[in-house]
């Protein structure tokens, strides 16, 4: 099952974890300076190994745009990795979602994506595929700089680990900006999940390590978790401290939003993320008792709009149509018995 | 990097300003950058980070086109080339990437202050590929056996000391075989 179908722990405020390592073999230049034969020797060079311990190759140059950026939506690559025009292709193992992105900035960007906090399993998976690579490949390093890479930010391990928040009390009470510049203080950053400016609309936000070096695996590991944990308790004080008229406000609002979710015709991706967020927080403050996380959580990439796009049999031709197949895939999912107009 | 004013701690917060053409750059605590806001002396950055830009293309932005954009940094290195990729400095710190793994050796002295300015090091303390391992083993085996062989030679235990001298004189021959 992949990771967006199930919930994870502490899923009231963590939707899903992500740790990567960035990996460039000896003896190729990187990326910006490879040529279409490297990228390719590259390719089939570390395919190998990863095919026969179950991933599955896709060369995305064959690949559609919209096939592209379903993989976009559901985290296993980068935008920048679906457009690039010079040769690269994705490993993936999804049921344990690990994807090996093979020739984007670096020769490899070897993930692991889990549903809720799981940091140390995240970190886990993702360094079993590399200690596979390891055997059989020199990888660029320096005993002084560890893990040589493209850009000197990720030297060092080579590892980004992040927690994808989920803290909608936080954002309302405006305490974000703050805590953003607390945790740039110590090495950690946060960025909102649909890229720049978008924190505030779904409450999400990545909460990720920025140094690589000159400290360890676990150490990162066990900073970056320390942080989610004061982050979340920080989450629950301020869900707490709602009460009275503004308790009530806050539930007509998400009940609302909970209506508009299951009964909507047409629905846009920006509106749906806005309900999206007012719903999920309806479960953690057990106002919303008849939608679980997992049912929330599959949607959030099937209601993107190239996996929309895939999932239907007719490609929807206006933005009013995918608008209206959108809000269908919505109602089938929160209302078990609901049935597609 | 130490932070430019305390002179203390570790410089996390990099900020380059630019009055009348005129380029400063800061390298700062969060305590001090902190007290300068406050006294309005530095823009308020934490605006900038908490509208959820890219913090690192922020950081790459600065420290390349600011540090380096020195010009005496400049013209030591713009006519050297990495001789496995040819890439030189100006395009290194123009594109914020380096070319090849070779680069980090070609560039050691440019791109260290860059280093040391985002990571606060230059030293690695991670995970280690299977293939440095058994070198690294060994070097750290031979710091032990030499202060040990310093210890017993002290003791005046000599015997002991032939038996160390011994095993450091095989390892650093395997070592040696290992270069060739």
């Amino acid at each position: 099952m992949a990771w967006y179908n199930t919930a994870g722990k502490h899923a009231d405020t963590v939707i899903s974890t992500r740790v990567r390592l960035a990996r460039n073999l000896n003896g190729y230049p990187f990326a910006s300076k490879l040529d279409a034969a490297g990228a390719n020797e590259i390719i089939e060079k570390v395919s190998a190994p990863l095919e026969s311990a179950g991933f599955r190759k896709i060369h995305f140059s064959d690949l559609s745009p919209v096939m592209a950026t379903s993989y976009v939506e559901r985290h296993y690559v980068s935008p920048e990795f679906a457009t690039k025009e010079s040769p690269h292709a994705l490993l993936l193992q999804e049921p344990l979602g690990i994807a090996v992105m093979v020739c984007e900035e670096d020769h490899l960007r070897i993930q692991s994506i889990l549903p809720g906090l799981a940091l140390e399993e995240a970190y886990k998976n993702a360094q079993q595929t590399e200690k596979r690579l390891d055997e059989d490949f020199d990888f660029a390093y320096s005993e002084e700089l560890g893990y040589l890479t493209h850009c000197p930010t990720n030297l060092g391990t080579g590892m980004r680990a992040s927690v994808m928040m989920f803290l909608p009390a936080l954002t309302r009470g405006g305490y974000m900006d703050s805590l953003a510049a607390q945790l740039s203080k110590i090495g950690l950053a946060v960025r909102g999940l649909f890229g720049e400016g978008s924190g505030a609309a779904g409450c999400m936000y990545q909460i990720s390590n920025q140094i690589t070096l000159g400290i360890t695996e676990e150490d990162t590991l066990k900073k970056l978790k320390e942080a989610v944990k004061q982050i979340t308790e920080k989450e629950h004080y301020a869900r707490k401290s709602i009460q009275g008229e503004a308790r009530d406000r806050l539930t007509d609002r998400i009940l609302r939003s909970e209506g508009l979710l299951k009964h909507a015709f047409l629905m846009s991706s920006s509106e749906f993320i806005k309900l999206y967020a007012d719903v999920r927080f309806g479960i953690a403050l057990g106002i919303v008792q008849d939608v679980s996380y997992e049912q929330l959580g599959s949607l959030l990439v099937e209601t993107m709009p190239a996996t929309l796009t895939l999932s239907s049999e007719s490609t929807p031709k206006t933005e009013t149509a995918r608008d209206k197949l959108r809000a269908q895939r919505i109602k089938l999912a929160l209302n078990h018995t609901g049935t597609p107009e | 990097m130490l932070c430019e004013t305390c002179k203390k701690r570790t410089a996390t917060v990099f900020y380059n300003e630019n009055i009348n053409g005129k380029t400063r750059s800061y390298s700062l605590c969060g305590e001090c950058a902190a007290k300068l806001r406050e006294k309005g002396e530095l823009q308020d950055i934490t605006s900038m980070i908490g509208s959820f830009a890219d913090p690192f293309s922020t950081l790459q932005d600065d420290l390349f086109g600011g540090f380096f954009g020195i010009p005496t940094s400049l013209h030591l290195s713009s006519q050297k080339k990495c001789p496995s990729c040819s890439c030189t400095y100006d395009q290194i710190s123009k594109e914020g990437k380096v070319g090849c793994p070779q680069c980090y050796t070609t560039f050691r002295d440019e791109l260290s202050r860059l280093i040391a300015s985002v990571h606060g090091t230059t030293s690695h303390v991670g995970s280690v590929p299977a293939r440095h391992r058994a070198k690294r083993e060994r070097d750290l085996r031979l710091q032990e056996l030499t202060a040990q062989l310093q210890n017993a030679i002290q003791a005046e235990q000599y015997e002991q000391a032939a038996t160390l001298r011994d095993e450091i004189r095989k390892l650093k021959e395997q070592a040696q075989k290992e270069v060739e």
